[in-house]
């Protein structure tokens, strides 16, 4: 038995962007010197939301009328940050807590507190375009990314903003995230997996025209079902993305980023998202792209 | 078309009481429930403290996860009492902490242990990730619709009762069990709220550690538990004969735009949260009789949100009783919006405000009636809750009493 949700949108898309892989988030960042505590997510969160911006012909500071809707992948850890932690909290071959309290707990960078959270991606975000509207930061895939959809789907339709960020990010080239799809059925291999991050500024389209901002592409339906799985047992997940008939092919696993990313990269057309998740959603959206 | 939203059952496992009744009756005792960490052995971290769930059960790895599953088990059979389940698809709104990673598996992992074959250790192993606990809440409660898990840090259990109600309001949903959970006493979590000098250390007098609002306050302690309501079209529950506790009025929330780890010196972020939650609500600020704090006893909390209070209140933020429930149960993170919203309720069922405990040296920069040492009798219709994070998301929630 599932149950299902629909989004319907009188809404214009009026800037797409999407990064994979390393990136600068210099030119971005309006305070600098809080580039230091910013991770790899924060990073291509930033950039990519910053683009989008950009591209919808908007400019910072956005204010109390945007909302930021975020959906994060699974939480990222580094190799050598582990590494360094591990080394100088071993008793031999053990973890000795002793040895973390006296040793490792001095050897961690406090910022790396930061770097990891999952909603630091949408505070350095809310941060760089000053944005100070609502928001939703859900986690940690592709179903998540329809939630936040819908959650600023109606925010705009209900009048609370009149600008939505929406977008999704994932660290996935790290020692945690790897890990984890090592153990999932069946298995994801680590060369499959990829960094990136998407983001879409969605408007009112009277409003968006009115701004003489070009409606880029338009929701023309949504469908989000959902049936309680096990992540680690469930049904084996599958995603496809159809671009004027012809799938889309060799983007890889981009967490909750994949439509965003596929999306952002479409000139013109129609593109249909498909996707069936380890956590039990099976979502179908459909996109004109113009 | 917009609906009114009414809370039919409650469930809470806290560091002072595993059961509505029981939290509440501490609460009005004004008990702490913190003290030495046992769950592990801290060491020489320089927090050593903590305020842990007293469970004699057995427990999952992931603490929260036990936890949630019996308050959600506690919100469930309270709604369900009158013999019906609320009515059409149920959807699931989570506030939810993410476990980093567990030490010992990590040692084990570099002496070569591969990942365990059976799901149940697979799933555990390293690190459990925190959408687990979603699958598990919805495939036992039998619930349908598409869930929302929010990772908001401290705001996150505010979230997700904040956005079910508005699910539920605008007709998405037709009902939500809607909460938060977070443990984060384990050596990774407490190090990490250590290395950046966020949580007190005042190891020797655990019970009078967390000090919101005091002078001499230190930081935080760190709590874990979780909380959990469900939700449903207040017309549903009147016509299935449920018990109305409260409803659910408005919403705010806003990013403070400012810091990683401190508010907006003025409280913009706070202030725009609450008033957006009043907004929605259509209360006015003289109509709200009791504010449920955020109150974390950082040093930069509590004047910034006594700071926002006075603003948005004027003169009258004077007469209106704030309390802060994290004195006695320290900070749940993400679960600590849930828990404080079941707080608020408990409180303005029995026409009281419970204590902010271990106030004896009132800051001058805190200089509102924050109820302190004992609890009070005062009658609340209409209660505000707040819930500000690290990375400045804040998000506040105006409570109304009964059903009337």
């Amino acid at each position: 038995m599932s149950g299902n949700a629909s989004i319907h949108a009188d809404a214009a898309v009026t800037g797409m962007a999407a990064v994979c892989g390393a990136c600068d988030a210099g030119p971005y960042l309006r305070i600098r010197k809080l580039g230091k505590f910013m991770g790899k997510q924060d990073v291509l969160a930033v950039v990519a939301a910053a683009r989008a911006v950009q591209a919808a012909g908007l400019t910072a500071p956005l204010g109390e009328r945007c909302g930021l809707y975020a959906a994060v992948g699974y939480i990222p850890f580094e190799t050598s940050e582990i590494n360094r932690l591990l080394d100088a909290s071993l008793d031999g071959e053990d973890f000795s807590m002793q040895r973390f309290a006296a040793q490792a707990f001095g050897a961690i960078n406090p910022l790396l507190t930061f770097r990891v959270l999952p909603n630091m991606p949408a505070f350095h975000v809310s941060l760089n375009l000053d944005i100070q509207g609502p928001y939703a930061v859900s986690y940690p895939g592709i179903g998540q990314f329809y939630t936040v959809l819908e959650e600023a789907i109606a925010a705009i339709d209900s009048g609370i903003i009149d600008v939505a960020l929406v977008g999704a990010v994932a660290d996935q080239r790290n020692f945690l995230v790897e890990h984890h799809f090592s153990r999932v059925t069946p298995p994801v291999e680590p060369e499959r997996l990829a960094d990136a991050a998407a983001f879409i500024v969605i408007e009112r389209r009277a409003e968006a025209i009115a701004r003489r901002a070009t409606p880029r592409a338009r929701l023309v339906d949504c469908q989000l079902d959902y049936s309680p799985a096990e992540p680690f047992a469930g049904h084996a997940p599958s995603e496809c993305l159809i671009r004027d008939g012809v799938t889309v092919s060799g983007f890889g696993e981009l967490g909750p980023a994949s439509l965003g990313v596929v999306l952002a990269g479409t000139e013109r057309g129609r593109l249909t998202h498909r996707a069936r998740t380890r956590d039990g959603f099976t979502v179908c959206s459909t996109w004109e792209v113009t | 078309m917009r609906y009114r939203v009414a809370v039919t059952g409650m469930g809470v496992v806290s560091p002072i009481g595993r059961t509505v009744h029981g939290f509440r009756d501490a609460l009005f005792a004004g008990r702490s429930g913190i003290g030495p960490i046992t769950t592990f052995d801290p060491a020489t971290l320089p927090t050593r403290i903590a305020a842990e769930v007293k469970w004699d059960g057995e427990l999952m790895r992931d603490r929260k996860i036990s936890f949630v599953l019996d308050a959600a088990a506690q919100a469930m059979k309270e709604a369900t009492r009158a013999g019906t389940r609320p009515s059409g698809d149920g959807g699931l709104g989570l506030g939810l902490g993410l476990e980093l990673f567990s030490m010992d598996d990590l040692a084990a992992k570099r002496r070569g242990r591969p990942v365990p074959e059976p799901i149940a250790e697979r799933a555990v192993y390293l690190q459990t990730p925190s959408d687990l606990c979603v699958s598990m809440l919805a495939d036992r409660f039998e619930l349908r619709a598409p869930p929302l898990t929010h990772v908001s840090a401290c705001a996150a259990g505010t979230d997700a009762i904040g956005s079910a109600f508005r699910m539920i309001a605008s007709g998405r949903r037709r009902w939500m069990m809607a909460g938060g959970a977070d443990s984060m006493i384990n050596p990774l979590g407490v190090a990490g709220f250590c290395s950046i000098g966020a949580t007190s250390t005042a190891n020797d007098d655990p019970h009078r550690a967390s000090r919101p609002f005091d002078l001499r306050r230190s930081g935080f302690v760190l709590g874990e538990g979780a909380g959990v309501l469900i939700l449903e079209r207040l017309e549903d529950a009147r016509m299935r004969g449920a018990e109305v506790h409260a409803e659910i009025r408005g919403y705010g929330a806003s990013f403070d735009a400012h810091g990683i780890s401190e508010p907006h010196p003025a409280g913009r972020g706070a202030f725009q949260a609450m008033s957006r939650a009043l907004a929605e609500a259509q209360v006015d600020p003289d109509q709200i009789d009791c504010i449920n704090a955020h109150g974390t006893a950082t040093p930069k909390n509590d004047p910034v949100e006594t700071l926002a209070i006075k603003r948005l209140f004027g003169r009258r933020a004077y007469d209106i009783p704030v309390c802060a429930t994290k004195s006695m149960i320290g900070h749940l993170i993400a679960a600590a919006g849930a828990v404080e919203v079941i707080a608020a309720i408990a409180g303005m069922k029995a026409g009281v405000v419970h204590p902010t405990i271990n106030l004896d040296h009132r800051d001058p920069a805190c200089d509102l009636d924050y109820v302190p040492h004992t609890a009070r009798n005062h009658p609340q219709r209409f209660v505000l809750s707040n819930s500000f994070a690290f990375g400045g998301q804040n998000a506040s929630l105006v409570l109304r009493a009964g059903d009337d």
